[in-house]
């Protein structure tokens, strides 16, 4: 266990690790210039002296190489320096908008859950139409792009109906709409992984034997069948929490909702490279951790994989 | 990324469409006399500031917020004309080269620092001042060299040259006049705090929620032009960053903003006087929103081929049909607020007949399979970078047409939708034959900065401001001795002649005024956008509910 655990330490580490590097270089080999971007909105021309000063200041001026063990050397110290467009601390702002995006996926994964047990349970009982239009809104919802299911959402609820705040204000009621941005396309995805390793369990011996003992049906669903058909979503889930963090840029924009996914989408825009790293870093190891952990659930469910 | 921009588009016009069928609520009668307190919720869809010191940088953003808290040495009625604000009266000398400004006595920042002589110098050095890492402010007060304080409320400007733009420069909210005691704090501190003399006071800023301005309690500098005197109504503002257009609008819908800007075309075209939401339309002075050509390389280094290309472009069906009548041709290559403004239709008429003449005088006589002409076994390419960020969906789209009309006269125009870093590479490294870039500066002197041959040296970034590569000695010539001269007759021929020169040497594609426009709600009284660059004000502001 122990082995394993290290192991898997060290694969993270190595994750962070390239992942800082390609940023650093990514961020580099597009054309323009971050002084520039740095001094210069829309409109604005900056003056030569106050360019040579940002570069000085920012260590633009030194030789890449330099620049590249510079930024690493910090990144092992856990000093993800200052912001170029914020000109505030790189932790302090992510630490100020950790929690909001935390929440947010968090709960965008647990009703995401909820909404795919429920639709892999529905379609793999009922009737035959029923189970088709079970499987029909899995596809739909799992091909569903966030952008288009926000605004949708907004003109629904907020624009129409009025029930809703359009952009996040403080409280419960300003979550519902974004939670559902990120859960729905998860949980048709989900479903459709979770119904097909029910429609499996259901055909087997245990189930067989289950029944052969008087459970009910929904018994045996609850009780042996959705255990068995939540493995392959467990270990997926590590990967949806990745692709909440992505889905948190577009969802977090438009819901005008403070968090990291906003904040990498304008420290892109503005070229602000110690930012970009910075939330990239904490996102990597967001995704590792959990992905550490999704492993050590299925350990624990699938008593078979710690033989292995 | 290119279809997620339509679809972006798309959504958010259907969206618009059906919210607007759902909101048509009867106005509630408003009382006619203003009421004291409570707070406006504001949203904006310009990027939130890096910094709220509007000397630091100086981008449009930061005017916007920077009226509300920072005001100027002189300011402009709805006619134009500079009227006195923080300064009383000035006085410039015959030949020109130095300013005598005399402050109001009774003006105090909201500090607690009174208003000197000593603090507009202060000003003016921090501008200056390289640590600043000021860009627009900087320009505007290029050509001061020294400032004396005669008295304790009297600033002498000695120029390096005549400036006939200086009063225009101090009207802009880039050159507004802050606490000197809060610009010694440093940057950071004034970064995030700056003080100023205006009705609001910057009280905090939650980074990519919003800032809280509340009112400023001693205020009493308001411009000449206000409706009221006193204190704001307005008890407080809250000032929200809403990336989005159609869930700002949905937000200003629902009752949960009240004031929003840069809306949606169509959003714009619905609002209506008796209709619960109003629309306030501001122009923005300095340059139209114009297309430059790059006559700096081929095919434009051939003025037949950019009189080809501006004839066989459709402007008009474009602007009519992408903008609801919310904006006007323009074709001038500045904003018709300006009043030396010269417009001349005639050079733009649009003429496929004529563009495939010129193409072929010029030699483009051969066509491909695809349509596109060539020459020398070369196609006729032109490049043409977007910056994402600086453009709204509605002008990509006129963007896209433009490209579509010009392929019948056989001209390729390839679009390149580019974030602003990747943008401003792009004009560095020369890759463009048409580039849009927005400019907003006080005065017709945006000429001299756009079209002089100086403006073709780049920075050692890379970045100059005379996209049109234009290097005509008779224009340079004109461009400085108009602002040079105190003339404003002569002043204005020397203008005309020079905005003819751009203008019939098919360097510009003018498409239309550069326009704020704000929508509020039905609660919303007393607002306005103020003449010098168009940025809202709340002074006069008051809620009727």
């Amino acid at each position: 266990m122990l082995r394993w655990v290290a192991a898997k330490v060290a694969g993270g580490a190595f994750v962070l690790w390239a992942i800082a590097t390609l940023i650093f270089f990514g961020l580099r080999l597009i054309p323009g210039d971050p002084a520039q971007a740095l001094l210069g909105g829309p409109g604005s021309q900056a003056s030569a002296e106050a360019l040579a000063l940002v570069r000085r200041e920012h260590g633009l001026d030194l030789p890449l190489a330099e620049q590249y063990l510079l930024a690493m050397g910090r990144l092992a110290t856990g000093d993800l320096g200052t912001s170029y467009s914020l000109r505030q601390d790189v932790l302090t702002l992510i630490g100020q908008q950790f929690w909001g995006t935390l929440l947010l996926t968090v709960l965008s994964l647990a009703t995401a859950w909820a909404i795919a047990l429920l639709l892999a349970t529905w379609a793999t009982r009922g009737s035959r139409s029923g189970r088709a239009v079970a499987s029909g809104l899995e596809v739909v919802a799992s091909a569903v792009p966030h952008f288009w299911l926000a605004s949708m959402l907004i003109l629904l609820f907020s624009s129409l109906l009025g029930l809703l705040p359009p952009v996040s204000v403080e409280g419960p009621s300003g979550l519902v709409l974004p939670v559902l941005t990120l859960a729905l396309p998860l949980a048709g995805f989900l479903a459709q992984v979770m119904r097909e390793s029910l429609a499996d369990a259901l055909e087997s011996p245990f189930v067989l034997s289950a029944r052969a003992r008087g459970e009910t049906e929904t018994g045996v669903r609850w009780r042996h069948a959705i255990r068995h058909a939540s493995l392959p979503a467990i270990s997926l889930s590590g990967w949806a929490f990745g692709s909440l963090i992505s889905g948190a840029v577009v969802v977090e924009t438009v819901f005008a909702r403070p968090g990291l996914g906003r904040s990498l989408l304008s420290a892109v825009t503005a070229r602000d490279i110690p930012m970009v790293t910075g939330i990239a870093l904490v996102s990597a190891l967001s995704f590792v951790l959990v992905t550490i952990a999704t492993d050590a659930i299925d350990r624990v469910a699938d008593p078979r994989l710690r033989r292995a | 990324m290119r279809r997620a921009q339509r679809t972006l588009t798309f959504v958010g016009g259907s969206a618009l469409a059906l919210s607007l069928l759902a909101g048509c609520a009867a106005a509630a009668p408003s009382s006619e006399e203003p009421v004291a307190g409570g707070t406006l919720v504001y949203a904006t869809g310009d990027a939130e500031p890096s910094c709220l010191d509007p000397h630091v940088g100086g981008n449009y953003p930061q005017a916007l917020l920077a009226t509300q808290y920072i005001e100027s040495l002189v300011s402009k009625n709805a006619d134009g004309d500079i009227i006195p604000w923080l300064a009383e009266s000035w006085e410039e000398s015959d030949d020109g080269l130095s300013w005598e400004f005399r402050l109001r006595d009774d003006v105090s920042f909201t500090d607690g620092t009174p208003l000197t002589a000593d603090a507009v110098a202060a000003n003016i050095a921090h501008l200056k001042d390289p640590e600043t890492a000021s860009s627009t402010g900087y320009l505007a007060v290029g050509k001061i060299e020294s400032t004396t304080s005669l008295d304790e409320h009297t600033l002498r400007i000695d120029l390096s040259a005549p400036d006939s733009a200086l009063l225009d420069s101090f009207s802009m909210p880039w050159v507004g006049i802050q606490s000197p005691t809060a610009l010694e704090r440093g940057e950071d501190a004034n970064c995030e705090s700056p003080v100023g003399t205006g009705p609001f006071i910057v009280e905090e800023w939650t980074r990519q929620q919003g800032v809280r301005l509340v009112r400023n309690e001693d205020y009493n500098s308001w411009p000449q032009d206000a409706a009221h005197e006193g204190t704001a109504w307005l008890e407080a503002i809250d000032w929200r960053f809403i990336p989005d257009a159609a869930t700002r609008y949905a937000a200003l819908q629902s009752g949960e903003v009240d004031v929003i800007d840069n809306p949606q075309p169509n959003a714009l075209a619905a609002a209506s006087e008796d209709g619960p939401i109003t629309a306030v339309a501001a122009p923005r002075p300095g340059a139209s929103n114009r297309i430059e050509l790059n006559a700096g390389k081929a095919p434009f280094d051939d003025a037949r081929v950019r009189e080809a290309f501006i004839r066989a472009a459709k402007v008009n069906d474009g602007i009519e049909g992408l903008f609801f009548g919310t904006v006007a041709r323009s074709y001038s290559v500045l904003s018709s607020v300006e009043a030396d403004s010269l417009s001349t239709p005639e050079y733009f008429d649009a003429d496929l007949d004529a563009a495939n003449a010129l193409l072929d005088a010029a030699g483009w006589t051969q066509r491909d399979a695809d349509g596109y002409r060539v020459k020398d076994g070369q196609r006729l390419v032109l490049e043409f970078p977007v910056s994402t960020n600086q453009s709204v969906p509605a002008e990509q789209s006129l963007f896209e047409q433009i490209q579509a009309t010009a392929k019948q006269a056989g001209f390729q125009v390839i679009l390149e939708p580019l974030d602003l870093s990747s943008w401003y590479g792009a004009l560095a490294a020369h890759e463009y034959n048409l580039v849009s870039a927005p400019y907003t500066k006080v005065g017709p002197d945006v000429l001299r900065i756009l079209y002089h041959s100086d403006s073709t040296v780049p920075a050692p970034s890379g970045y100059f401001a005379n996209l049109a590569q234009l290097k005509d000695p008779k224009l340079d010539a004109l461009l400085t001795q108009a602002s040079e001269t105190t003339d404003a007759t002569l002043r204005a021929e020397l203008y005309e002649e020079a905005q003819d020169i751009v203008l019939s040497g098919y360097h510009v594609l003018p498409l239309y005024d550069q326009q704020n426009h704000y929508l509020h709600g039905e609660d919303v009284e007393g607002m306005r956008a103020l003449p010098t660059v168009s940025t809202p004000t709340f002074f006069d502001a008051w809620l009727s509910r």
